[in-house]
């Protein structure tokens, strides 16, 4: 049966805390109602990637996009539409500074500008249905690796197309696959990485809650690659819901014959598990998620061996990101010379970023490679809000670093073996790999930060550290008593205790830590600091010196004055920050000008939040 | 094999190898702490940092866990390896600033002033230090994993399970051994392992059972290997080079036929802990003579040297005859040696002490042997004192009292009638000889008496001292009764020329008098077999009948009496010709 209407309900984990589950039950019943049941189809979506307006809809086939949308406005919103046929324009989407909505999805810049293919399928299928993903080519390029391909040859795809690792570290996908392949102990097996840590991250979360099946599919092409009849899947447990549509697409495949004994008759057999991680940060680390899946603690050990070569059970294995799985089969379907057009020189294909901070767009992007800095935040991601200056962009999570406004705009050099040269022109900065690792920051899995005129630089790398102090596994010195030893610097910084000696320390600090630590995490934990430290020393500068937090974000630095003026004119001596103080610092009578007694003021900011009249000055 | 340039130096070195194991082979020294021979490479501690060449500079490796690779160039002591060193060291001393190993590592790489303190600052001298090396080797080596870490980052600590006492901990001490803060320690500071070296010294589990074991092989004690324990560790296998330690090998019983057995058992030691007051066990420094016997020994614990526990030589030394012989409470017997040997000692220990003053404390004197007075008389001219008087006490010393001497020993000096206290340093109790623990289980199996005082009871004690009441079997040594090794000598050489008589003379002469078992009358009860106090009646399971041996029979008639189908007779003596017997009588 034909529908007439496609409604594509999002029900991500954003969206579905929106309550757009609600939305969806409200859809279904009002269709009901109007007898419609047969001309509208309501399908339930992964995330579809712009989570900051949710909960969201997409009409199909006319790509009608509607946001922000509550049960109460559905009733509405189908007479209109489907019966009168008038697309609401109050839910649909305006831009910033925009005089008029944008109805259709493929005009909204957030999604005009990106590139589809690890989420080629969100937003389009229900990811609960395999049949949904079959019917938008769903395991043809499995069938395809089974049945005219060589183990070889599939290896040799993945490496002509460029694809690398989408955890962060951006080794080459095909050659980590070749190097399992050969080494000659069985069994093999295979791991998707999901413990997605990153504080802001969700790409991996994402893939799993809106097309399970691609890393399933990707994972199978991979076990046909490098001889592994099984595969694990690491999830944490914190993600319900993914976890929840990878059993169901598990459970699916193996219906379907996709997984199990003999697959599609082509004498593979390959099946997957799920373990779930409780959550350490340090887990994302291959040999310490390995660690955590046979039982042990989440430890990170030394590297040499490698896990190709001693992996899960000590047998070779290959990890790769949820991403990188995801990036599979487009591969194999459309070649690799159609992957590799996408992208920069050294990295290839595209990259899912979850922009979040200070930004008009919040949402899940995937841009090719190389895309600048500028595109990604004002075109996609539509700019900062409230008209304030972009500061700086944090990406790579915890463990990556701050690249400053300024960098958008600068040429940077870019060092290729004993060479140098120029890579960006002078407008904007490419983000691939090697770009992002020259600033001292890092791809990472692809979290996206960012910052405005009111952040203080020194504050994040203190909330980024306490992160990875917090995180830190223990095992080796430099990570163990390095990453806390930067904190307690960095606190006494913010709170006005610093010294040059304690800068300098500092950096010291972040660079052994980084150059000795063990595993990943150790090595990454400084990288905000250093970044801060060498685009913002300034601010560190009049931490310590002027006592002063430029963007007013370390209260202990702050001093808080009533403009007498203001307070009279325009509030009246109104008297609430009196009344809301909770050191009782504030003195005054009403129509009186007030002020603040700098010997009691607690350095709460309160005054400031409850003044209606901007009559609190922070200095 | 594989070659790369260490500090200038070109060398090569088997796959495998690492940076650590390369450099120590060319005398380069690399500063390392959690490092341990025995583990496999950890690099947490990160101190063995070393550089080497890149293409772009350089990068910082760990020493002891990167494997050798083709072509690398190593430095190991430049200014980024002394920086990282020196900040890892600084980061620990400021968390841990009083630990030994830690001070000197910082002492060796030149590390003076700590800028730091760590809010987590340890000021002991024995904290953990977070090397793990316990841990590690608990799992690796023990395989009892008595010991784990937990919680993470700057809180992780070393623990047991739930901080309780681990119940798979199997007190090896391999924790205690490898810590290099003495972290670990065993709770009971006197923990002594197993009874080879007595009180003295600390003790393996493969050990040479004396130095001069016949055969010549080590041999590993089951009861504290921990490999029975726990079935991991077999470092001893790994370490010998011919493979010749096999942990599968089991007690093996053999069955050998022979037709004449000597029982040379030997003796036991009266065990003189329960003597409270002579304090074994509870005073430092109180020994038994087999103790003391193992301390003079040239291959023994202290290599001959006669040393107290706190290893100084003694300044006086009693030696206490007759602990447990001729002692109404114990042994009534005499051990008949102990006179002479504690003569020996107080004249050995004169020879390695100079100084020493020897005291002998004893009941009589029994110097009767070849020879024996004359030495008796020799180490009295050479200065050891003798008091007659078996001493009553042995008391540790109030301080300060009698020059410092530990001990006190109290005696009634029956010579001159005066109750006297002896300063010393050293006890050594003469504990007397008394029959092997399982003596009696061995007089069962061979059909053996045993003598009042539990020795194995000879034929005859004048007339027939080495055979017993069993043809074929004879006892010498002590294991038939207290004597010294000339006496033993004699009596296991005539037991041996009794033997050789009978194998010389081919054939075995029996007495006529014996019982024997009519098949047709024999139910296969067994009790015979049990009664036979010469176990000569064997039960045969095809015919279900009992049998016996008339070479072992010695006719004393039990089974006769005793079978309830009366189908055992003596031979010769059967009804018939008893009657016979008690008609010709009483015809005359």
């Amino acid at each position: 049966m034909a529908y007439r209407v496609h409604c594509m309900v999002c029900a991500g984990t954003g969206c579905v805390s929106n309550k757009s589950l609600e939305v969806r039950d409200a859809l279904e019943k009002e269709v009901r109602k109007r007898g419609l049941e047969d001309e509208v189809q309501v399908v339930t979506t992964g995330c579809n990637g712009f989570c900051g307006v949710g909960p969201l809809m997409v009409v199909q086939p006319d790509g009608i996009f509607y946001q922000a949308l509550g049960a109460k406005e559905i009733p509405h919103l189908v007479e209109e539409h489907f019966l009168k046929g008038r697309p609401v324009k109050k839910l649909m989407y305006t831009p910033p500074e925009a005089p008029a909505p944008v109805p259709k999805m493929s005009d909204i810049a957030f999604f005009s500008r990106q590139r589809l293919v690890a989420l080629r399928n969100r937003g389009l299928i229900d990811p609960e249905k395999i049949d949904d993903y079959i019917a938008r080519d769903g395991y043809r390029a499995a069938a395809k690796a089974l049945f005219e391909m060589t183990p070889e040859q599939i290896i040799e795809e993945i490496k002509l197309a460029g694809l690398r690792g989408r955890g962060g570290a951006g080794f080459t996908t095909g050659v980590k696959w070749e190097r399992v392949r050969r080494t000659p102990e069985e069994p093999k097996y295979i791991i998707c990485n999901g413990d997605e840590g990153d504080p802001g991250a969700f790409m991996d979360r994402s893939i799993f809650e809106s097309d399970p099946h691609s890393v399933i599919e990707g994972m199978l092409i991979g076990a046909r690659a490098i001889g592994a009849r099984h595969g694990v899947f690491y999830i944490r447990n914190e993600y319900p819901l993914a976890l929840e549509r990878i059993q169901i697409a598990i459970t699916q495949a193996r219906e379907y014959g996709l997984l199990g004994e003999n697959i599609l008759d082509s004498g593979l057999d390959f099946d997957v598990s799920v373990t779930r991680g409780a959550g350490a940060f340090v887990c994302g680390e291959e040999t310490a998620l390995i660690a955590s899946v046979e039982g042990r603690l989440g430890d990170p050990r030394a590297r040499p061996p490698y896990p190709a070569e001693y992996g899960l059970w000590g047998k070779p294995t290959c990890i790769n990101n949820v991403e990188t799985w995801a990036n599979v089969s487009p591969i194999i379907s459309n070649g690799a010379r159609w992957y590799a057009e996408i992208g920069t020189e050294r990295s290839k294909g595209t990259k899912v970023f979850s922009l979040v901070g200070k930004i008009n767009n919040t949402g899940l992007v995937e841009v090719p490679m190389g895309i600048t800095l500028r595109e990604l935040i004002y075109d996609i991601g539509g700019g900062i809000p409230g008209g304030k200056k972009f500061k700086a962009v944090q990406t790579g999570g915890p463990s990556g670093g701050c690249i400053p406004a300024g960098m958008m705009d600068q040429p940077i050099e870019h060092r290729t073996g004993d060479r140098k040269h120029t890579v960006a022109d002078y407008l904007a900065m490419p983000i691939d790999y090697e770009s992002l690792t020259d600033l001292g920051s890092m791809m990472g899995s692809g979290g996206m930060v960012v910052m405005d005129e009111d952040t203080c630089m020194v504050d994040v790398a203190r909330y980024f550290v306490a992160f990875t102090q917090d995180e830190s596994c223990g095992a080796c010195t430099p990570c163990r008593e390095g990453t806390k030893l930067m904190l307690d610097i960095l606190t006494k910084i913010t709170d006005g205790h610093g010294t040059m000696d304690d800068l300098r320390a500092l950096e010291e600090i972040a660079w052994i830590v980084k150059q000795t630590s063990l595993c990943g995490l150790g090595k990454t934990a400084p990288n905000p600091v250093l970044t801060t430290l060498k685009y913002f020393k300034d601010e560190y500068i009049a931490h310590i010196e002027a006592h002063k937090c430029p963007a007013h974000v370390c209260r202990e630095l702050n001093t808080y004055r009533i403009d007498p003026v203001v307070c009279v004119e325009r509030g009246h001596g109104c008297g609430v920050c009196k009344r809301e103080c909770p050191e009782k610092a504030i003195f005054g009578e009403k129509n009186q000008p007030h002020r603040i007694d700098a010997a009691l003021c607690g350095k709460c900011g309160v005054c400031v939040d409850v003044c209606h009249f901007d009559a609190v000055i922070v200095e | 094999m594989i070659s790369l340039t260490i500090d200038g130096m070109e060398t090569q070195v088997r796959e495998g190898t690492t940076l650590l194991d390369a450099a120590g082979f060319l005398d380069v020294k690399i500063p390392t702490l959690c490092y341990h021979p025995w583990l496999k490479p950890f690099g947490a501690c990160r101190l063995c940092t070393v550089e080497a060449q890149r293409p772009a500079g350089y990068e910082l490796l760990t020493a002891c866990n990167t494997p050798c690779a083709e072509g690398m160039i190593i430095r190991t002591d430049t200014e980024h390896t002394r920086a990282a060193r020196r900040l890892v060291l600084e980061m620990m001393l400021a968390r841990w600033p009083n630990v030994p190993v830690l001070r000197k590592l910082a002492e060796e790489i030149g590390l003076e002033r700590v800028r730091f303190a760590s809010a987590q600052r340890d000021e002991a001298e024995n904290a953990c230090i977070l090397c793990l090396r316990c841990v590690r080797i608990c799992e690796e080596v023990v395989g009892a994993c008595a010991i784990s870490y937990e919680d993470r980052g700057i809180e992780r600590r070393v623990v047991t399970p739930f901080d309780q006492e681990s119940e798979a901990c199997v007190a090896c001490g391999a924790c205690t051994q490898v810590c290099p803060t003495s972290h670990m320690r065993f709770e009971a500071e006197d923990y002594r392992g197993r009874p080879r070296d007595f009180l003295l010294g600390t003790n393996t589990a493969v050990y040479m059972s004396t130095a001069q074991a016949v055969p010549k092989v080590p041999r590993i004690d089951a009861d504290s290997c921990i490999h029975f324990k726990t079935g991991g560790c077999r470092k001893c296998a790994q370490v010998c080079e011919p493979q010749a330690i096999n942990h599968e090998m089991l007690d093996e019983e053999m069955e050998v036929e022979v037709g004449q057995i000597l029982v040379a058992t030997g003796y036991g030691l009266f065990d003189p802990t329960p003597m409270v007051q002579y304090g074994y066990g509870r005073l430092d420094d109180v020994y038994t003579s087999l103790d003391v016997e193992r301390m003079l020994n040239s291959t023994g614990p202290t290599g001959g040297k006669v040393l107290l526990k706190n290893g100084k030589p003694p300044r006086a030394v009693g030696i206490l005859h007759c602990i447990g012989s001729r002692d109404e409470n114990h042994h009534r017997y005499c051990s008949r040696v102990c006179c002479m040997y504690a003569l020996k000692f107080a004249h050995l220990i004169k020879e390695r002490c100079h100084e020493a003053e020897v005291y002998n404390f004893y009941i009589d004197m029994r110097a009767f042997g070849k020879g024996y007075e004359e030495f008796y008389m020799r180490v009295q001219h050479e200065g050891a004192h003798v008091i007659r008087g078996k001493a009553a006490e042995v008391v540790q010393s109030p301080a300060g009292k009698q020059d410092g001497a530990a001990l006190l020993v109290h005696c009634e000096d029956t010579l001159i009638g005066r109750f006297r206290e002896i300063p010393v340093d050293m006890v050594i109790l003469c504990n007397a000889i008394e029959p092997q623990r399982d003596a009696g289980r061995v007089a069962r199996l061979f059909g053996l008496s045993r003598s009042p005082d539990g020795f194995f009871l000879e034929r005859h004690p004048k007339l027939d001292p080495v055979a017993t009441t069993t043809d074929g079997l004879f006892v010498a040594g002590c294991a038939q009764g207290p004597k010294d090794i000339p006496d033993t000598v004699a009596q296991a050489s005539a037991a041996a020329a009794r033997m050789l008589a009978t194998i010389s003379k081919g054939v075995v002469e029996i007495d006529p008098v014996r019982a024997e078992i009519t098949e047709e009358f024999c139910s296969g009860c067994r009790i015979c077999n049990a009664l036979c106090p010469y176990k000569a009646i064997d039960y045969v399971e095809d015919k279900n009948v009992s049998y016996v041996n008339s070479a072992l029979c010695k006719g004393c008639g039990t089974c006769v009496a005793a079978c309830p189908a009366g189908a055992i007779t003596g031979y010769g003596f059967n009804d018939r010709q008893i009657y016979a017997e008690l008609e010709g009588l009483l015809a005359v």
